[in-house]
């Protein structure tokens, strides 16, 4: 049953274009850049980020995954850009 | 004056030797007066990579102690007018070479130079300082691979600091062929995680370790696309408004034409 289930992994593996090792690289590279410019540790990042969906979940409908907190740099400022994409579009429209 | 520009990227291994060699030679095939300088005190290279090697008699350090004047430890390029070479000495250490030596040396060089590129060893400490002493531009070095893109932000953030600007990105070593099978980050994924402004991508190009092997700096070979990415690159560097083209996947003719044409 567990082999069937690994092949099955597999197989959704190759098939799914989200898994990517470039997309991989991509969300890795995000999270690295941001902890080396704030200089903060990757747990003080995710706790941020859990706390912010906290908040927000309470107005807006967005799926928890689709979330994601960054540091840009600005010039000589970092700004902190939190992206949470809303499931539907506000009012109905 | 001409300007002063480092071509850094922190991560080793990237291309800035191949880079300052190819943009070094194209500026001066483009009508420029070009200086190179060899940075990487101890190990360099610059020299062999231009096929300059049996030339040197002088290196920077002895311009530094006094042994010999700028203009005569300036080695002429075989291939072009107008393109010099300032060479690392290989007896000496990166600490042998303080920041305000090197930065005199870079504005000596601006007074009768369009361009003063200088090609910074790898790392973070006193070599690339040295390098990045005299510089008023940068040119950061990446490839697409997530080490070399956090050195490259790395080396960003050490530039601002030293108010080195504009600092311009160049994408080297791009495999239009793994980006679409989604094995390689693109250039587009290269410029949502690094504040820099791209100058130019550099495809892959096996005709580098060709060139090298023979010392010719890859922009004398036609029908390249690297040489041709350095030359549009260069142009920018030169103020010429150019689009950065999407690479695509060579097809099968285009692969079979450049197979013929390639230096071997």
């Amino acid at each position: 049953m567990s082999s069937l289930r690994n092949i099955l992994h597999k197989i959704n593996k190759a098939f799914n274009r989200e898994l990517t090792s470039s997309k991989v690289a991509k969300d890795r590279l995000k999270i690295i850049i941001t902890q080396d410019r704030f200089d903060i540790d990757y747990d003080t990042m995710h706790g941020l980020q859990e706390e912010l969906i906290a908040v927000l979940a309470k107005h807006f409908d967005f799926a928890d995954n689709s979330v994601h907190v960054s540091l840009k740099n600005r010039g000589n400022s970092y700004v902190l850009v939190a992206d949470f994409p809303h499931s539907e579009p506000p009012n109905g429209n | 004056m001409g300007k002063v520009i480092v071509v850094t990227s922190g991560k080793g291994g990237v291309g800035k030797t191949t880079s300052t060699a190819n943009l070094g030679t194209a500026l001066s095939l483009l009508g420029n007066m070009v200086a190179i300088v060899d940075a990487d005190i101890g190990l360099r290279n610059l020299d062999v990579v231009m096929g300059l090697e049996s030339r040197v008699v002088y290196t920077s350090m002895d311009v530094i102690d006094g042994r010999c004047e700028l203009e005569r430890a300036l080695v002429r390029d075989k291939r072009v007018d107008g393109l010099v070479l300032l060479a690392a000495s290989q007896k000496n250490s990166k600490d042998d070479i303080q920041p305000r030596q090197m930065k005199s040396i870079c504005s000596r060089l601006s007074e009768n130079y369009d361009f003063v590129l200088v090609d910074s060893p790898a790392g973070i400490e006193n070599g690339f300082r040295n390098a990045a002493a005299g510089a008023q531009e940068g040119l950061i070095v990446t490839t697409p691979d997530v080490s070399a893109i956090r050195d490259a932000d790395r080396i960003t953030g050490l530039l601002q600091h030293m108010e080195i600007e504009p600092l311009n990105l160049v994408l080297n070593r791009l495999s239009p062929e793994m980006v679409r099978r989604g094995t390689m980050v693109s250039q587009k994924d290269v410029l949502s995680v690094l504040s820099l402004d791209l100058i130019g991508v550099v495809p892959e190009d096996k005709g580098v370790i060709a060139s090298t092997n023979r010392g010719i700096p890859l922009v004398h070979t036609k029908n390249s696309e690297a040489a041709q990415a350095y030359m549009r690159i260069a142009k920018r560097l030169i103020g010429h408004q150019i689009p950065i083209p999407e690479f695509r996947e060579k097809n099968f003719f285009s692969s079979l034409l450049q197979r013929f044409s390639r230096v071997k």
